[in-house]
C-alpha cells in the first residue's frame, strides 16, 4: 500500500542545512493503523508532510497506492491529495466561514459538483461522527471535540486510500481523545481504512496496530500488536 | 543598543507588498495635491504676468465715451511735473488685404497706433525683429496664421501698407485669433506707429486713450483731473490689473481641489487600513512590550515613527512626481482653454505646502490606530489574542444610521452631500453581503466552488472589505457628479446666455452708433428689432477691503433687452430707476464682499461715486463679473453718454449671411459681430475640453481606489494564510485559490461600481433639484464616464485581485498550517 524507500529530507536555513530524515525505509499495508512516535525534531511530522505531498523529499521515494509521489508535479500532487488522502490536524484546521456540512463537503466541492450520492454520503458521515442536527451550524460555535469530529468526517468524505492524522488528540482531554480515537478505530475496523497517525501520546498510540518509533531522523524501532512485547512496551510507558 | 527608528523601519517593511501598496497610495495622493497646488499657483502667476504686462508701468489712463478725442485735452497732464511718462494710442478698425478667399469678418483687424513702441508703459516681449517705431508689430499667433515674418509687407484695406518690424509674444493688448474659425468672430490686433496710423486715417491730433505714469501714487493729480473732466467726453481711471472679467479660472480650481481632496481621502483610508491591520496583528507584541515596562506613550510613539517614516518616503517621492504632473496639467489646461500663453512653473511655495500635507495626512489618518496600539490591554490581549470582529448588531445599527442619513436627500443644503457620502460608508456592509448573495450564481458559473467560497470570505472582514468598496464607490460617485455638472454646464450656460444675451447678434462699433445706422439695420429683412446696449468700460471700483477692481457697467431699461435673470427681475429693474442704485452680477458681488443694501464705490466719468447695491443677478455677460444700472442714471448721474453696441433680434437663423452684410455695410467702423451662437460656442468649448481632464481624473481616482482594493485583499490573504494553507492541504489547487481571490476582488469592484453609481444617482438628483443650482444641472449621468467607471472599476479591481491572488497561491502550505 505505502512503500517508503531510503527517504531523506534536508532543510536549508541560511547557509546551514539540517537533515531531518536520514534514509527512512518503511512499508505500510492496506487497512493498517500505524502510529508514529518520537521526540520533538525526530522527523515524524516531516514524514507525514512528505506522505501528504505537502513537501518533496530530498532523496528516496514514496509510493502510495502504486503511485510514486516523486515524479508528480505540484498540481498532480494536489489532485492526488484531494482524491487519495485525508488529513486530520491537531488544531482541526476548519474553515471558519463555513458550516459543519460545508466544511465536510469542501474536498468534494474542490473536485467538482456535488451529486445526490455524495450528499447522502456526507449526511451518513455526519451521523457516524455523532454530529447529527449540527449540519448548518458554523464550526466556530462548536466545542473542540466536535470540531475534531468535523475534521475527521472531512478527511474521510472523499473515501481516501490513506488517512493522515497529525496529533489528532493533542488539543483534547482524555475523555474527548478517547472518543476521537474510537472513531478512528471504528472506521479502521468497519471500512478497513488505512490510518497513519503521528502522536506524542502513548495512550493514543495504543489504539494503533503498529507503533513506529523515530529517533534522529531514522526509524529506531517498530513494535507491532502481533509482537509479544507490544503490551509490555505500552505498559512500560503507562507506568 | 535598540534604535527605535531602525525597529520601526523593520516593522513597516516586514510585509513588503503591503508596504509598497501603502507607499504607492501616499505617493499618488500627495502627487495629486502637489500637482494641483503647483498648477494653481502657476496659473495665478501666468495671469498675473499677463495682467502686469497689460498694466505695464502705467498708473492712470484717460479714456473717452466717444471713439476718440483731441490730444489737446490731455496736454495739461502731459505737462504736469509729476507725470513721468505718457503713451498715446489710437485704435482703428479695418481689414487685412489677403490673398485667397477670406471673408471680411475673418480679415477684420484692429490697429493700435502708439507714439512709442519702446515706451515703459507698453510691454512687448519681442520674439523676432525690433521695436523700431516704423513698422507693424504682430503677435505670434497672428503672424503664424497669416504666414508673415519680419520684413514681410502687410496691406490694410483703404489705408496702406507697412512692413512687419517685430513679432511679439501674446499680450492682452494684442490678443488675436489663433485659427480661422476663431477669426470668424474676433478681430486680429496689431500695433503700428501712431504717426503712420494718423496718416492713414487722417485723424491727425486724435487719440483713443492716453496712459501715463506718475511720481508717487498720483492720487492728487487723479482727483484733480477727475473733477476737471466731469461733464466732459473724457474721463480718467486708474490702471487696474483685474483679469476676472475675462476668465473664471479660480472657480475651476475649486473643482480640481475637490478631486485632489478626494485622492487624499482615499490615500488616507488605504494608510488607515494598513496601519490598523498592522496594529491588530501586533497587539500581542505590544502587550508583551507593555508587560516589560513600556508605557502607553512609548508604544504609540513606535507606531507614530513608523507612520512618519512612511509619510516622509511618500512625500519625498510624491512631491517631485506631483511637480511633474503639475507641469503636464498646466499644458493640458492651457490647451483646453486655447490660451496662447507661456508659463514658468511655480513650484517653491506649493512644494512647501505639499510637504507639510504629505507629512501630516498619513499621520492624521493613523491617529486612531496609534492610540489603539498604546491602549493595548496586557491581560486581555495575552488571553484572547488580537481578533476583532464586529457583531451583526453593529452592522444593523450602521445600516439604520445610513438610512437615516439618506433622508438628507430631501434637504436642499450642501450638508446633504456629506450625509449621502457618509451613508454610503454605513450602508456598504449590507450592500456587499447582498451583492455577494446576488452574484453567487455568476461567481459559481465563472469560478466554480472558488466563487462560492469568495462570497463567504467577504463576510470574514466585512468592515474592511465594505470600506474598501465604499471608497471606490465614493470616488466614482463624486467624479460622476462632477462630470455630470461639467456635461450639464454647456446646456445650463446655453440657457443662461440665450436668456440674458439680449438679442441674437451683438454688433460693436469703434464709434457710437448713429440714428442713421439704426434705421439702416431696421431695413434689413432678417432684423426684427434693434436695441442699443450701453456699456461703460473700463470702470474701476473698490471691494469692501478697499482693493481696486475693474469691470463694465451695462445699462438696463424697462423696455430694453433682457440682460439678467432674477425671480424679481421687473421689480429690480424698476428699483434701479432710483438714484445711486446698482445691481451686481454674482461674481462681481462675491468679489466686492459687501451685503445688499451697502454701497459700492466707483470711479465714474462724473468722478468718484457711491451706489447702493440693491440686488445680485445671474447673467452670462462677463460670467457675472459686471454691474447693471438704469439707462437714465448711467447717462445723467454716472456720466456715460454713448452706445457702442447694438443688439439685433432676427426673424430667422440667418446669422452668417447677416454677418457678411454687416461687415460689408459698416466695415469702416465695425469692430465686432458676435452672435449668440458664437458666445455659446466660446463659453462651452472650454467646458467640453474639461471633460477630457475629468476623464483622466476619473481613471486616476479608480486606480488609486484599486490600490486600496489590492492592499485590502493582500491584508485579507495574509490574515487567512492558515485557512488558505488548509484549503491547499485539502486539495484546493493553486488556480482554485487564485480564482477565489479574483472573485473576491470582482465582488469588491462590482460593489464599488454599483454603490458608486447608486450614490452618483442620488447626488445628481440632489444637485438637479437644488435651488442653489437654479436648474443648471439636469438629472442624468454622463454615459461615457459611466462606461469608464464600470470598465475601469471592475477591470482594475481584477488587476488588484490578481496581484493578491499571486501572493495567495504562492503561500507555503506547511508554514501556513502552522499559523493555525
Amino acid at each position: 500500500m505505502i512503500t517508503i524507500e531510503n527517504l531523506s529530507k534536508e532543510f536549508l536555513q541560511g547557509q546551514q542545512s539540517t537533515e531531518v530524515l536520514k534514509g527512512v525505509n518503511l512499508n505500510i499495508k492496506e487497512g493498517e493503523f500505524v502510529a508514529i512516535m518520537g521526540p520533538s525534531g525526530s522527523g515524524k511530522s516531516t514524514l507525514l508532510q512528505l506522505l501528504g505531498g505537502l513537501d518533496v523529499p530530498t532523496n528516496g521515494t514514496i509510493q502510495i497506492d502504486q503511485k510514486y509521489l516523486n515524479g508528480m508535479t505540484e498540481k498532480e500532487r494536489t489532485i492526488f491529495r484531494r482524491k487519495k488522502l485525508g488529513f486530520v490536524f491537531q488544531n482541526y484546521q476548519l474553515l471558519s466561514t463555513l458550516t459543519v456540512e460545508e466544511n465536510i463537503a469542501f474536498p468534494l466541492h474542490a473536485d467538482g459538483k456535488l451529486t445526490n450520492e455524495k450528499n447522502r454520503m456526507i449526511q451518513e458521515l455526519i451521523e457516524s461522527v455523532g454530529l447529527d442536527g449540527l449540519n448548518r451550524k458554523r464550526v466556530n460555535l462548536l466545542s473542540g471535540g466536535q470540531q475534531q469530529r468535523v475534521a475527521i468526517a472531512r478527511a474521510l468524505v472523499n473515501n481516501p486510500a490513506v488517512l493522515l492524522a497529525d496529533e489528532p488528540t493533542g488539543n483534547l482531554d482524555r475523555a474527548k481523545a478517547e472518543e476521537i480515537l474510537s472513531l478512528f478505530l471504528k472506521f479502521h475496523h468497519e471500512n478497513k481504512q488505512t490510518i497513519i497517525m503521528v502522536t506524542h501520546d502513548i495512550f493514543a498510540a495504543g489504539f494503533a496496530d503498529r507503533i513506529v518509533l523515530f529517533r534522529d531522523g531514522v526509524v529506531d524501532r517498530v513494535i507491532s500488536r502481533k509482537d509479544g512485547d507490544y503490551a509490555k512496551y505500552l505498559a512500560s510507558f503507562m507506568a | 543598543m535598540l534604535n527605535i527608528w531602525q525597529v520601526s523601519w523593520r516593522n513597516i517593511t516586514q510585509n513588503k507588498k503591503r508596504f509598497s501598496f501603502t507607499l504607492l497610495a501616499i505617493i499618488l495622493g500627495i502627487s495629486f495635491v502637489t500637482s494641483m497646488l503647483v498648477a494653481d499657483k502657476t496659473t495665478n502667476d501666468v495671469f498675473n504676468y499677463y495682467e502686469q504686462m497689460y498694466v505695464a508701468n502705467a498708473d492712470y489712463w484717460v479714456l473717452s465715451d466717444e471713439h476718440t478725442y483731441s490730444e489737446e485735452i490731455v496736454s495739461p497732464i502731459q505737462q504736469d511735473l509729476t507725470v513721468t511718462d505718457t503713451l498715446l494710442a489710437l485704435d482703428k478698425q479695418t481689414f487685412f488685404e489677403l490673398e485667397g478667399d477670406r471673408s471680411l469678418n475673418e480679415r477684420s483687424v484692429r490697429i493700435t497706433g502708439v507714439n512709442d513702441q519702446n515706451s515703459p508703459l507698453l510691454v512687448l516681449p519681442v520674439i523676432e525683429g525690433s521695436l523700431d517705431n516704423e513698422g507693424i508689430i504682430l503677435p505670434e499667433a497672428a503672424a503664424d496664421l497669416l504666414g508673415k515674418g519680419v520684413g514681410d509687407t502687410i496691406r490694410f484695406a483703404n489705408m496702406g501698407e507697412a512692413k512687419v518690424s517685430a513679432i511679439v509674444e501674446y499680450t492682452q493688448l494684442l490678443a488675436s485669433p489663433g485659427n480661422w474659425e476663431s477669426a470668424e468672430s474676433s478681430s486680429f490686433r496689431v500695433i503700428a506707429p501712431l504717426e503712420l496710423l494718423r496718416e492713414w486715417t487722417g485723424k491727425n491730433d486724435e487719440i483713443s486713450y492716453m496712459r501715463f505714469q506718475t511720481e508717487g501714487d498720483g492720487e492728487d493729480l487723479f482727483q484733480n483731473f477727475q473733477q476737471k473732466f466731469r461733464d466732459a467726453s473724457v474721463y480718467i481711471e486708474p490702471v487696474v490689473a483685474d483679469d476676472l472679467q475675462s476668465n473664471d479660472i479660480g472657480g475651476l480650481y475649486t473643482f480640481f481641489y475637490l478631486i485632489a481632496g478626494l485622492s487624499i481621502f482615499i490615500s488616507g483610508f488605504i494608510v488607515f487600513n494598513m496601519i490598523y491591520t498592522s496594529v491588530i496583528e501586533r497587539k500581542r507584541e505590544f502587550a508583551i512590550m507593555k508587560s516589560l515596562g513600556y508605557t502607553q506613550g512609548s508604544v504609540s510613539k513606535l507606531v507614530l515613527i513608523e507612520m512618519t517614516l512612511l509619510a516622509a518616503m511618500g512625500t519625498a517621492i510624491g512631491v517631485p512626481l506631483g511637480i511633474w504632473l503639475g507641469d503636464l496639467f498646466m499644458q493640458g489646461l492651457l490647451s483646453v482653454f486655447e490660451f496662447d500663453m507661456v508659463y514658468t512653473l511655480n513650484w517653491k511655495l506649493p512644494t512647501l505646502i505639499a510637504i507639510t500635507i504629505g507629512l501630516l495626512f498619513p499621520i492624521l489618518f493613523s491617529l486612531f490606530p496609534i492610540y489603539s496600539a498604546g491602549k493595548t490591554s496586557i491581560l486581555l490581549t495575552l488571553k484572547n489574542g488580537s481578533v476583532v470582529n464586529a457583531s451583526s448588531r453593529q452592522y444593523k445599527l450602521k445600516a439604520i444610521a445610513g438610512l437615516a442619513l439618506l433622508c438628507f436627500v430631501f434637504i436642499d443644503h450642501p450638508v446633504s452631500y456629506a450625509a449621502v457620502l457618509a451613508s454610503v460608508i454605513l450602508l456598504f456592509p449590507i450592500l456587499l453581503v447582498g451583492l455577494g448573495k446576488l452574484m453567487k450564481p455568476v461567481l459559481t458559473a465563472l469560478f466554480n466552488y472558488s466563487g462560492v467560497i469568495a462570497a463567504k470570505n467577504l463576510s470574514m472582514q466585512l468592515n474592511r472589505n465594505a470600506n474598501t468598496g465604499a471608497i471606490l464607490a465614493i470616488g466614482i460617485s463624486v467624479i460622476l457628479l462632477l462630470s455630470t455638472v461639467v456635461e450639464s454646464a454647456p446646456e445650463g450656460y446655453e440657457k443662461e446666455i440665450k436668456n440674458t444675451y439680449g438679442g441674437d447678434v451683438r454688433v460693436t462699433s469703434e464709434a457710437p452708433w448713429s440714428a442713421e445706422d439704426v434705421n439702416k439695420l431696421f431695413s434689413y429683412h432678417a432684423v426684427t428689432d434693434v436695441k442699443p446696449l450701453t456699456e461703460a468700460t473700463p470702470i474701476t471700483w473698490e471691494t469692501i477691503h478697499e482693493e481696486r477692481r475693474q469691470f463694465s457697467v451695462l445699462s438696463v431699461s424697462e423696455n430694453g433687452p433682457s440682460l439678467f435673470t432674477h425671480t424679481r427681475e421687473k421689480d429690480l429693474t424698476n428699483k434701479l430707476k432710483q438714484k445711486s442704485s446698482v445691481l451686481l452680477g454674482e461674481r462681481a458681488f462675491n468679489e466686492w464682499g459687501g451685503n445688499i443694501g451697502e454701497s459700492i464705490r466707483m470711479n465714474t466719468p462724473n468722478g468718484e461715486q457711491y451706489y447702493e447695491v440693491i440686488g445680485v443677478v445671474n447673467t452670462s455677460h462677463y460670467s457675472g463679473y459686471v454691474a447693471f444700472m438704469d439707462e437714465n442714471q448711467l447717462r445723467d448721474e454716472f456720466g456715460w453718454n454713448n452706445s457702442f453696441d447694438l443688439l439685433l433680434t432676427l426673424n430667422s437663423k440667418a446669422n452668417n449671411s447677416i454677418r457678411d452684410q454687416l461687415w460689408s455695410d459698416f466695415g469702416g467702423y465695425l469692430s465686432k459681430v458676435r452672435t449668440v451662437e458664437d458666445e455659446i460656442k466660446t463659453t462651452t468649448s472650454a467646458i467640453s475640453g474639461m471633460n477630457s481632464l475629468i476623464f483622466v481624473m476619473l481613471f486616476m481616482i479608480i486606480v488609486l481606489a484599486s490600490i486600496g482594493t489590492a492592499n485590502t485583499l493582500l491584508i485579507n490573504t495574509y490574515e487567512r494564510r492558515f485557512e488558505i494553507g488548509t484549503m491547499r492541504a485539502l486539495g484546493f489547487t493553486k488556480q482554485q485559490v487564485r480564482n477565489m481571490i479574483l472573485a473576491e476582488g470582482i465582488l469588491i469592484g462590482v460593489s464599488g461600481v454599483v454603490g458608486g453609481i447608486a450614490a452618483a444617482v442620488i447626488l445628481v438628483y440632489i444637485t438637479s433639484k437644488s435651488e442653489l443650482m437654479e436648474g443648471f444641472v439636469s438629472f442624468h449621468l454622463p454615459v461615457s464616464h459611466l462606461i469608464l467607471a464600470i470598465i475601469a472599476g471592475v477591470s482594475l479591481s481584477i488587476c488588484a485581485a490578481w496581484i493578491s491572488s499571486k501572493t495567495a497561491s504562492k503561500l507555503d502550505i506547511q508554514s501556513s498550517l502552522k499559523e493555525g
